[in-house]
């Protein structure tokens, strides 16, 4: 996986190409090369959902009133 | 007397008047509410008044959905719907199929006109509606800062995931400019950047929410690109912001449902993902290395280790029985050779000379066996069985000698 295909990736996605390779682990047929492969992408996967998720708790933002858009 | 009619046939007479009056079947009236009963059977029996009169009223249960209000006493209404007579009594009455509060009826009114344009324009379609995303960090709120509506979201958010950012865009929610300050709201933090933003405000009467009507709102929602989630009032409420938002929420605090996702699933499901991931994997590696193991032991039997052992067993075998072939040979060879020896041993000359009997061989070391072989005076070699004597000879007789 390059850096940047990683950045463009949501979560949805993530969550989608997870059961994706769990879903070809399951298949008996894999060979063991692929299935490494697929088990260190997936270890990857999992690792990037966990870090692209910010764990800060956040206090609500409250933007200017009566100001203009373009001052955001 | 003649032409006298019976009760009955005067209220069906005046009934089928009733019924053959096209404004009478679909008519406004407007006035007071009065001796308003919510019967248990769903029906509600009612009746409107105003300086002069009245008139008797009923909805129906079947009717009830065209009532979005609790009708009360006193209440100023309109009540579309058909007038007929009710022939047990004889009296008319209107059957109402739609009430509405008074000062509201423009309002409808309008409302009805605008859903209908901008449906026709496309602005609900379903093909322009977005999917919310399922893991927004940032949500947009347009509501204002200090409604119930906020206090829902927060809690609700902060509840299922404190990690999402939420940003408000304090907005005028009801009365004059409203929809202008909900509008901006909706452009301003499309342009931030946020993953979802909701719509919306608390209930509140027709009045209360109609910002959330608006044109202008409206076609803000449609522009947005980022998925709008619209949050107004309760449940019964449906405004036009509801049909063209990307997803309508029936309460702000169902807006935050939506809007944010739950952290505690989210953990759990990337266990879960996490576990099956190594089952599979462990799954795999224990299913090769058994099948190595088969291998390897197929391997082990028909390695050339095997194979030299049996090689090397034949030639053993081999071995010794070339071994013994060639001893049973020496010894047939040995016996037969002394066989041989002891065949020899009787033609041996030595034997007969210790017999009496001896070699004798002339000068020229010719066996001496003829008389012409020898002259008188040579010397001839006798051999016995220790020696040999020499003798002279003194003469030849010659004897006829049958052999």
């Amino acid at each position: 996986m390059k850096t940047q295909e990683k950045q463009n990736k949501t979560l949805e996605t993530s969550f989608e190409e997870l059961q994706e390779i769990i879903k070809k682990l399951e298949n008996e047929e894999i060979s063991l090369e692929d299935s490494f492969k697929l088990y260190t992408d997936g270890i990857e996967l999992l690792k990037y959902c966990n870090n692209s998720i910010d764990k800060v708790e956040k206090q609500l933002i409250i933007l200017g009133e009566n100001k203009d858009s373009d001052e955001l | 007397m003649n032409n006298v009619y019976s009760v009955t046939q005067v209220n069906l007479y005046i009934k089928n008047m009733f019924i053959r009056d096209y404004t009478l079947n679909n008519i406004y009236v407007k006035g007071e509410v009065s001796n308003c009963k919510y019967h248990t059977s769903g029906h509600i029996y009612f009746t409107l008044k105003d300086g002069q009169g009245q008139m008797a009223c009923v909805m129906f249960a079947g009717q009830r959905n065209g009532l979005k209000f609790q009708m009360k006493e006193g209440q100023s209404v309109i009540a579309l719907g058909s007038i007929s007579v009710y022939e047990r009594d004889g009296k008319y009455q209107l059957y109402a199929k739609e009430i509405i509060l008074d000062g509201s009826g423009y309002l409808y009114e309008k409302y009805e006109q605008l859903k209908k344009s901008l449906e026709q324009e496309g602005l609900f379609d379903s093909s322009h509606k977005r999917p919310i995303p399922s893991f927004a960090k940032k949500v947009g709120i347009v509501t204002a800062r200090t409604g119930a509506a906020l206090q829902d979201i927060i809690n609700i958010s902060n509840r299922r995931n404190p990690y999402v950012q939420l940003i408000l865009y304090p907005a005028q929610v009801q009365g004059e400019g409203a929809a202008a300050t909900v509008v901006k709201g909706i452009k301003a933090l499309d342009k931030l950047g946020v993953d979802t933003i909701i719509v919306g405000r608390g209930g509140g009467s027709i009045e209360d929410l109609w910002a959330f009507n608006e044109e202008m709102v409206a076609r803000a929602i449609y522009e947005c690109k980022t998925p709008v989630i619209s949050a107004v009032g309760h449940e019964t409420d449906t405004t036009i912001a509801d049909f063209v938002s990307d997803l309508r929420a029936p309460t702000p605090s169902a807006a935050a449902e939506l809007a944010v996702y739950d952290i505690k699933k989210y953990n759990a499901d990337i266990e879960t993902l996490n576990r099956t991931l190594n089952y599979q994997m462990q799954k795999k590696i224990i299913g090769v290395r058994n099948q190595v193991k088969q291998l390897s032991m197929k391997l082990v039997y028909s390695s050339p280790i095997y194979q030299v052992r049996q090689k090397r067993q034949n030639l053993m075998d081999m071995e010794q029985k070339l071994s013994n072939l060639i001893e049973a040979i020496i010894t047939r060879k040995r016996h037969q050779l002394e066989i041989y020896a002891e065949k020899l041993e009787g033609l041996s000359p030595l034997k007969k000379l210790s017999k009496g009997y001896a070699l004798v061989v002339n000068s020229n070391n010719e066996v001496m066996n003829r008389l012409e072989r020898a002259k008188v005076g040579e010397m001839l070699q006798i051999s016995v069985t220790d020696g040999d004597v020499i003798a002279r000879v003194e003469e030849l007789i010659k004897k006829e000698r049958k052999l």
